[in-house]
């Protein structure tokens, strides 16, 4: 009897290779684990294992072969080992379950099993807390070290255990909370939490003392106390996370707020300047449509999941992939999921920034190199295993994201413009219609994100607000939905359970019918013991809410659970504005709709004049052209992040027509494309930008670069001018300090003025208004790490036609020249922070020049005359051709002396926006002239196929060979 | 020429497979492997078995194993009856991992796997374009073709085969121009053993591939196509125009 199984591999793993480089220690071996929490006869032992590993690759470990199998890898003489924490999601735990439950049936029911990493190693005990350090979260995850002697004794005496879920039996359904008390103990409340009843707090609601005022006049009107549940919804509901208090506050003398005016102001005047059906649904829905062709529409959404991600890396990235989807599938009546975006923004991860949460060294902040790996593995993760390919992204390195990490993660979907007839953007839950909810089951993960996001990540920050996305179960779904039930029209309306969980995504839908009643007691959980709040306001993943017209429940309940999906109906929508949550048929909230979703106090902020910050001035000098530009290639932020686009799979559905490693010489490109149907040769070019490193000087230069860069990446890439459209996610920072509420001011300002200037809308944004980090440094020292100011604008066009799509190759013979003028922009550039520069300008975005140069060049482009372009952003000119160079192995030839104006730093590392590097053939110059008609471009070269980069100036050539670049430029980012 | 599409539990190419075979003129079926299983009878309606690509079950406890133990009880037997008539299957990257762990590849002996296809070297998914050659020239689905520049995309796709192989069962090789690529990457992505690449059974009527054909359907689907715009089709296609050509 045992209730373990154990398995190892007979050949090293590739894990088990990377490990051991990465330790330079040749004896470290992981085995697979397995505990039950019954135990197994040696019949179902034997059964099991084999179901469970393979014979060819693997053994299994028993009593009496353990140590002789063990030892023939090395003399181990410490285990680690790695467990999820009781409740945490364990998606290989449910896998095997279904596997043991499938082939055993009754004769083996009733148990649970957790899933285990066992790290045998041979060293040092420095070495094991290193590795244990580096392997594992203790935010999830149990960690036990100890003897391999132990190890050989817990299998003798069968002593490993495994750890259950215990909640303490529910004490109450309900509990009213008296909010007739003091503003010192009310704010208590809204910090740290409701009391329980042994006096412990659940957790930070987010409330502030003016909100829970408003909460408490609401009560003494109807006459009652709240419950908890109330409280608690409410916190959920009027959170920054879904009420965008921030960007809808009157701010200075703008009433209607920031949003209205800039953003939504912005999309309603082009709108109104453009009149055609371009636009189809924007900012109503959980995410923004536009149009692909006469029968699809194309959406998109970008979310942020920062504080999460710092928590816990993996999970916080898998959750944000994963959530990102259900947003398109939550788009109108569900859009398939046909693209993933991503950019993180993070500290470098060869620095140890060694940052607490708390005084004396106690809970500290994972490594840099901890937070960065375990984002990347977690967009991997879920991306690849959704079948949904992540062609475009980016990485960007600064100090200032050490507090936290920013992880954007996007979606682009495909829905059909009519269903049966019907728009199938458009949807109402109707009054009548059921509620189901379906997908997976709830737990305690994730309980207070949405609160807890709406705050500076500090001490308090509750652990269980952790949630670890479960891939397969949301593809399980998301087929039912896409595949199989949204053509047949049977549901009336349809949203995700992100943040807020049922609490929020309930009460959004309700707003299209009235009100709503729930029985909570229905929701099916991962385990008993929740308290109905709990179960409410959970963001257990992989769910959707579906209001399905009573008539078809029964059809729809059976399609999903035919494809091993839950299907629970746990209540309906009603016409009367109420919104009503039983438990066991205990009211335990009341609501008025209009309260519900209005009631929140609104913001009144201010804004002021930030004070100039001293910069450091740092100039390298005596340093050849040549070193210049191999130091600015294997600079992190311009270095290739090739080795992220290999392991995301971007191949999937067959529809990648832009890749983003391109060239022979494989470059990571700033843009990418995909071609969604078949029979249609549209694609949809994808690109993004943001500057966070000119947000200090000039916050709204910031913003109008964001948006030229990520408009201009598409046009280069050969979509439609008129066929672009923009996503808007701020990352901001401490916005309750009127200075930097003038930068937001400033960068929304230019967020309206660029794109009514290019005719571009926005058509689905979010933000994310605290990431600051609150703590201590390694000497005990109280310190806070704001990030700067970043606004990241997505860029999503409809590219017409496949001959219209450009490469970045040029090839031998063709003519170099750069569209756009170059000013001696420096400030904030890349060359200044590593090499240095003297008195300099930050860039300054020219739009009707842009445009002109954007127009021209999508004609140009239209008439085959552009052999290749790329963009040029971050590093300047002198990136942009090296880039050239090495994607298509040719050789080039600049003439240093063919504008004058500038030096040949400038010329060559300036960051002057909206400008565009093009080579095109040699017998195409006169056509070429023409169109430009003699504005705003210079021939700087030609393509001489040979194996060099050659910059002439007055004097003297200087040389560099491609692969040398190639090798600076290919440089593997250290620590990851 | 009718052929059927497995899908459900995280295969995730079922589309782009299914249309691959629409365009050398099958007809076909995606059907969800809880509908299959409730009605093994249809196969009889189909000449070509398809196993798309995919994350079945998230790849947990081994890729394509607990996909296998779910066609092991199942569907077993009548998979290989589908085999033994004059009929094709095909396992493409996840597919293939199934098709391994059923043991119908290479031997279909008994239902215990003979090979396994472990981790790759690298320890990380890997999604990039490779050259591999034919070497089992007599299946049906590689007959008539030297070399495929194709996408491979995995996490575990490295052969491991405990007893040498014959020749004859293996299907695709990875080169490194022209001559095998002797382990090494990126000619050979995984680190799989004499750089295999797929295999077949014993008459080559059912291939396992770790690389995607039906990704490379097309010439814009190449990586840097561009330099040829007036190419129609990529190496995939061969794979399926050969399905077709066997049933004409």
């Amino acid at each position: 009897m045992t209730n373990t199984i154990q398995i190892v591999s007979l050949e090293k793993t590739g894990k088990e290779s990377s490990l051991q480089k990465e330790y330079n220690n040749n004896s470290i071996k992981i085995l697979d684990g397995y505990f039950f929490s019954k135990k197994l006869d040696d019949k179902k032992f034997k059964k099991i294992s084999k179901l469970i590993s393979n014979q060819v690759s693997q053994k299994i470990l028993t009593k009496k072969n353990v140590n002789n199998i063990l030892s023939k890898y090395s003399k181990f003489n410490w285990v680690i080992e790695i467990k999820f924490l009781p409740g945490v999601t364990d998606n290989i735990a449910t896998t095997v379950k279904e596997i043991i439950t499938d082939n055993l049936k009754n004769s083996f029911k009733n148990f649970q099993l957790g899933s285990t990493k066992i790290i045998l190693v041979k060293g040092s005990k420095k070495d094991i807390t290193k590795i244990s350090n580096n392997e594992a979260n203790p935010l999830i995850q149990t960690i036990k070290i100890y003897p391999y002697k132990k190890y050989l004794d817990n299998f003798k005496k069968n002593t490993f255990t495994l750890e259950k879920v215990k909640l303490p039996k529910k004490k109450y359904i309900k509990k009213e909370i008296d909010l007739s008390i003091s503003d010192y103990n009310l704010n208590l409340i809204g910090k740290l939490g409701i009391k329980e009843n042994d006096k412990s707090r659940r957790g930070t609601l987010g409330l502030d003392l003016e909100s829970l005022k408003t909460i408490r006049n609401y009560f003494y009107s109807v006459k009652r106390k709240p419950t908890d549940v109330e409280i608690e919804t409410l916190a959920q509901t009027w959170s920054e996370h879904c009420k965008h208090k921030i960007f809808s506050a009157k701010i200075d003398n703008i009433k209607e707020g920031i949003f209205k005016k800039y953003i939504k102001g912005a999309t309603e005047k082009i709108i109104q300047l453009r009149k055609d059906n371009f636009c189809v649904s924007l900012f109503t829905d959980n995410a923004g449509g536009i149009e692909f062709n006469k029968n699809w529409i194309v959406c998109h959404k970008v979310e942020t999941h920062n504080t999460p991600s710092a928590l816990d890396p993996f999970g916080g990235a898998i959750t944000g992939i994963v959530g990102v989807n259900r947003d398109c599938l939550g788009f109108g009546k569900g859009a398939k999921p046909i693209a993933n975006t991503y950019a993180y923004y993070l500290a470098h991860p060869s620095k140890k920034y060694q940052l607490y949460r708390q005084k004396n060294n106690k809970d500290p902040m994972l490594p840099a190199d901890f937070i960065a790996k375990g984002i990347i593995s977690g967009v991997r993760v879920g991306g690849n295993c959704s079948g949904i390919p992540t062609p475009q992204g980016n990485i960007y390195f600064d100090d200032r994201f050490a507090g936290k990490p920013l992880v954007f993660c996007g979606t682009v979907g495909l829905i059909p413009r009519k269903i049966k007839g019907k728009l199938a953007h458009k949807k109402k839950a109707n009054p009548g219609d059921i509620i189901v909810m379906v997908g997976g089951r709830v737990g305690k993960d994730g309980i207070h994100g949405a609160t807890f996001s709406s705050e500076e990540l500090d001490p308090n920050s509750p652990v269980s607000a952790v949630q670890i996305g479960d891939p397969i179960t949301q593809k399980k779904m998301s087929d039912v939905i896409i595949r199989e039930l949204r053509d047949e029209n049977l549901y009336s309306s349809i949203t995700d359970n992100g943040a807020g969980g049922l609490s929020s995504s309930i009460g959004e839908m309700a707003k299209e019918s009235g009100g709503f009643i729930v029985d909570l007691e229905k929701v099916p959980l991962k385990y008993d013991g929740l308290y109905p709040w709990e179960i409410w306001v959970s963001e257990s993943q992989e769910r959707m809410t579906l209001a399905i017209p009573p008539a078809n429940v029964k059809k729809v309940i059976k399609r999903f659970n035919s494809r091993g999906v839950e299907a629970t109906i746990i209540g309906k929508f009603i016409r009367k504005e109420k919104a009503i949550v039983k438990y066991n048929k205990t009211e335990i909230l009341n609501l008025d709709m209009e309260f519900l979703h209005e009631g929140y106090p609104k913001l009144n902020l201010k804004t002021s004049f930030p004070k100039k910050k001293k910069k450091i001035k740092k100039i390298i000098k005596n340093i050849s052209l040549i070193e210049k530009l191999h130091k600015l290639l294997s600079s992190p932020n311009i270095v290739s992040k090739e080795f992220v686009a290999t392991q995301y799979d971007h191949e999937v559905q067959a529809t990648s027509i832009i890749k983003p490693l391109q060239g022979e010489g494989r470059v990571f490109g700033n843009a990418t494309a995909i071609k969604p149907l078949f029979n249609d040769e549209k694609s949809i070019a994808l690109s993004q930008a943001a500057y966070p490193q000119y947000a200090e000087t000039n916050p709204y230069q910031m913003a109008a670069s964001s948006i030229d860069t990520a408009f201009k990446n598409l046009i280069v890439s050969g979509a439609n001018l008129k066929k672009i459209a923009i996503l808007d996610n701020f990352c901001w920072c401490s916005s309750d300090d009127p200075e930097r509420l003038y930068q937001l001011k400033e960068a929304a300002k230019a967020c309206y003025d660029y794109s009514v200037a290019y005719k571009t809308p926005f058509i689905s944004g979010k933000d994310s208004m605290f990431n600051d980090f609150k703590g201590f440094n390694r000497s005990g020292k109280s310190i806070k790490i704001s990030i700067p100011p970043t606004l990241l604008i997505s860029s999503i066009g409809i590219v017409d036609k496949i001959s219209h799509l450009t490469k970045i190759t040029p090839e031998k013979g063709d003519i170099l020249i750069v569209l756009g003028n170059t000013y001696n922009e420096l400030e904030d550039s890349v060359y200044k922070k590593i090499i240095g520069s003297e008195k300099t300008k930050s860039p300054n975005v020219d739009a009707k020049l842009a445009l002109k140069t954007y127009k021209n060049f999508a004609k140009a482009n239209k008439l085959q005359l552009i052999n290749s372009a790329i963009g040029i952003d971050i590093g300047g000119l002198g990136i942009a051709i090296s880039k050239m160079a090495i994607a298509s192995k040719q050789g080039l030839f600049i003439d240093l002396k063919s504008q004058k104006k500038i030096s040949i730093n400038e010329f060559l590392f300036s960051e002057t926006q909206s400008r565009i590097l093009v080579s095109i053939k040699k017998n195409n110059v006169s056509k070429f002239k023409k169109i430009f008609n003699n504005s705003n471009y210079t021939f700087i070269g030609k393509c001489t196929g040979s194996n060099t980069i050659e910059f002439k100036n007055e004097k003297k050539i200087m040389i560099g060979k491609i692969s040398d670049f190639e090798k600076s430029y290919k440089q593997r980012i250290k620590g990851l | 020429m009718r052929v059927i599409v497995l899908s459900g539990y995280g295969i995730n190419c079922e589309d782009e497979t299914l249309h691959a075979f629409e365009v050398v003129g099958f007809r076909g079926s995606i059907v969800h492997i809880n509908d299959l299983i409730l009605n093994p009878k249809q196969l009889d309606n189909y000449q070509v078995f398809a196993i798309p690509g995919g994350f079945s079950f998230g790849d947990d406890t081994g890729s394509g194993n607990a996909m296998a133990k779910k066609i092991m009880i199942n569907l077993y037997d009548q998979l290989l009856n589908f085999i033994s008539k004059d009929k094709l299957m095909i396992g493409i990257c996840n597919g293939c991992q199934i098709l391994i762990n059923l043991g119908i590849i290479p031997e279909t002996s008994t239902k215990e796997p003979e090979v396994a296809l472990i981790e790759n070297n690298t320890g990380n998914y890997e999604c990039r374009w490779v050259d591999v050659k034919v070497t089992n020239k007599s299946s049906p689905w590689l007959s008539n073709i030297t070399t495929l520049h194709l996408p491979v995309a995995h996490q575990e796709g490295k052969f491991m085969i405990p007893n040498n192989i014959n020749n004859n069962y293996i299907g695709l090789q990875y080169i490194n121009n022209k001559r095998l690529a002797k382990g090494k990457f990126p000619y050979n992505p995984n680190g799989s053993q004499n750089d295999i690449a797929a295999l077949t059974n014993k008459y080559g009527n059912v291939l396992a591939m770790m690389p995607h054909p039906e990704r490379a359907l097309y010439h814009y689907h190449v990586p840097n196509w561009q330099n040829d715009i007036f190419k129609k089709y990529g190496d995939g296609y061969k794979i399926f125009v050969n399905a077709k050509n066997y049933f004409k």
